[in-house]
């Protein structure tokens, strides 16, 4: 995919560091979209579906942003954003954590899962273009 | 019994000075007449007539200060009686034969009295004869609570022990709100209406649907209706009586419906996720140079998936209004921005139709306390809806104002298909749609009815006018956020929560 191909809207972000993303998604076509999208966008995305090894990896501390699906297979995302806001667990985490998901949450775990995040989003209400003008916007 | 000594001494000196007093004049009278040699008849008249007139002053004076306790204590329990009558408290200070033990048993009577009004509500101290085993009540199979003036539970029958897994003796005397912290599907709540009847009805009955007790984790959840019956006279003090229904089984499936939308929602959601992130990619890859008739194409699949996601939305948010789990956190916002952002989120569906918004807002528009992406959904509705009756018209306005009342007011105009006046009424009713067109015009009739929901939660209304053939205007008003600050401030966290039925929340765009 070239980034400079005709039709295509991205600001790359050439002045600054290359930043990267870890996306645990297990919906491996959504996945490829996203990916897609911010690796046009100017970041480097690392894809991951299986939930226990996307935490391992988040807890590397190599990554700027975690796209972190809550159904995953063989750890949930609840469970994997516990355990990295666990300081007992994770010794530091500089990403920014970003939820994505499709599933409705009970009002009250839903809330319980905002705080712990930096971010919320719906899958569907945005398309991969509007995920990343959404990080692009993030400190 | 000291008190009572001494003031039987009062009274033995008191009727000794009285009878020396008296005896010594009668006496004196006899020796001055003697002395004075009158005749004996004379002498004897004189005595008597001396005898009883001084026999009378002292009975009339002394009789004033004797009769002084018994005289305080009538009007002190006739003072203290509910149904007594109006007379002064006694001066007990002021008394000069009896004042210690009077005051003694003044203190005696105001105890007994305190403690028999208590007792009267409580079966834990005096055992009430009506509240017992035998009472008919007990054998009741409907959880029973009869509550006192101050809502304290003064009865609870074995039903209600059980409901609750509290035995019915450990709830007497406690606080019915302490037993019974319960959730209502609205504002009418249990609590309110007691205030309401106590302040203004000597007799009132109601009954509330859907009611939830909040319970610790480890005990099963309650779903129940309830009614209750007020009686501020009482003579036994049985001043509020309530009737809990139990429905957890029927409610909780109706819960259970919500689990299944959601389920259902999730499941439309990945492939929707899915083909607006194809259509995006094949917009960018295919490019603004392709053929027209192409670039129409795309434009129309991805109005048609943005259509599908809101109406996803709709569903969800339909089925958690039935259920009373609609909630929303009103905070400050910019009105003309979120009008502007609802009108950019439909504008391509618009567009794909050859449909233009024109938007006008008010300069004057103060912030307003909603919630926004709620509103967000009721403005997308309005507009959605004007698209889909506008027929071959192809223009729409949204127009947003100041009310002379200071309210916010909206308005979504069309020119269309307009509605009979005889379907108005039903328009804001779940699955209705105007029979007329339901051949023409796609939707489910669920629009309106959450537009309306929403609106209703922020404290506004929702209204429609509409000329057959001609089009029609829909709007709702919001309040500003100033009219809103009094109740922020009584806000523990700085924000506005409003239930009208439940939640509705986690529902559209991204939140941060």
């Amino acid at each position: 995919m070239q980034p400079d191909q005709p039709g295509q809207t991205f600001q790359p972000a050439s002045a600054k560091p290359t930043k990267k993303v870890l996306c645990i998604e297990d919906e491996h076509f959504i996945g490829e979209l996203y990916k897609r999208a911010l690796d046009n966008a100017g970041y480097a995305t690392t894809l991951e579906v299986d939930g226990v090894r996307g935490l391992e990896l988040a807890q590397t501390d190599q990554f700027d942003i975690i796209l972190l699906d809550l159904m995953v297979p063989n750890l949930t995302g609840i469970d994997i954003l516990r355990i990295l806001r666990d300081p007992t667990k994770t010794a530091h985490l500089k990403a920014k954590i970003i939820i994505t998901t499709n599933l409705e949450q009970r009002e009250d775990v839903r809330q319980d899962i905002e705080k712990q995040a930096d971010g919320y989003i719906v899958k569907a209400e945005l398309t991969p273009r509007e995920i990343v003008e959404f990080l692009n916007n993030i400190e | 019994m000291d008190y009572f000594k001494k003031t039987k001494r009062q009274y033995t000196l008191n009727l000794l000075v009285a009878l020396i007093v008296s005896n010594a004049l009668v006496l004196s009278v006899w020796i001055i007449l003697s002395y004075w040699q009158v005749r004996l008849i004379y002498t004897i008249i004189a005595t008597v007539v001396v005898f009883i007139v001084f026999s009378l002053l002292f009975a009339i004076s002394l009789s004033n200060y004797l009769i002084e306790p018994v005289k305080a204590i009538w009007q002190l329990i006739l003072s203290i009686s509910p149904h007594g009558e109006s007379v002064e408290s006694p001066k007990i200070e002021a008394m000069k034969v009896g004042r210690e033990m009077t005051l003694s048993l003044s203190r005696q009577i105001y105890q007994l009295t305190s403690s028999s009004t208590n007792n009267a509500n409580t079966i834990k101290h005096t055992p009430n004869p009506l509240l017992n085993d035998d009472f008919v009540a007990s054998k009741l199979p409907l959880p029973l609570f009869i509550l006192d003036q101050e809502e304290n539970i003064i009865y609870a029958n074995t039903s209600a022990g059980d409901y609750l897994g509290i035995s019915a003796k450990d709830m007497t005397d406690k606080n019915f709100y302490m037993i019974m912290d319960m959730s209502f599907p609205s504002e009418n709540t249990f609590d309110t209406w007691l205030k309401d009847v106590k302040a203004n009805s000597a007799i009132a009955s109601m009954s509330w649907e859907r009611v939830k007790l909040n319970v610790l984790d480890n005990h099963p959840t309650r779903l129940f209706d309830l009614a209750a019956f007020y009686n501020r006279d009482n003579p036994e003090h049985y001043e509020t009586m309530v009737v809990l229904f139990d429905h957890t089984k029927q409610y909780t499936q109706d819960d259970q419906a919500v689990s299944y939308v959601a389920l259902t929602v999730h499941e439309l959601r990945t492939p929707l996720t899915l083909l607006r992130g194809y259509i995006e990619a094949l917009q960018e890859e295919i490019g603004q140079d392709s053929h027209p008739e192409l670039v129409d194409f795309m434009l129309k699949m991805n109005a048609a998936a943005q259509q599908l996601t809101a109406f996803v939305n709709n569903i969800l948010n339909v089925a958690r209004i039935d259920n009373d789990q609609l909630q929303l956190s009103l905070h400050e916002e910019n009105w003309a921005e979120i009008v502007q952002s609802a009108v950019n989120s439909i504008s391509l569906r618009a567009k794909v139709r050859g449909i233009s918004i024109e938007t006008t807002i008010a300069p004057d528009i103060p912030s307003v306390g909603v919630d926004r992406l709620s509103i967000h959904e009721v403005i997308n509705n309005l507009i959605d809806n004007a698209i889909k009756y506008s027929s071959q018209s192809k223009i729409i306005k949204v127009e947003a104002h100041l009310t002379k009342d200071g309210l916010v007011e909206t308005t979504v105009q069309d020119f269309g298909l307009g509605i009979n006046a005889n379907i108005m009424s039903n328009l804001f009713t779940k699955f209705y749609r105007d029979h007329r067109n339901r051949s023409q015009v796609g939707g489910t009739g669920l629009g309106l009815y959450l537009s309306k929901a929403i609106v209703t939660a922020h404290g506004g209304n929702i209204w429609v006018k509409s000329t057959p053939g001609k089009g029609s205007v829909f709007g709702f008003t919001i309040q500003p956020y100033g009219r809103l600050a009094e109740e922020l401030k009584n806000s523990d966290n700085k924000e506005i929560t409003r239930s009208a039925h439940g939640w509705i929340k986690n529902h559209s765009l991204y939140r941060r």
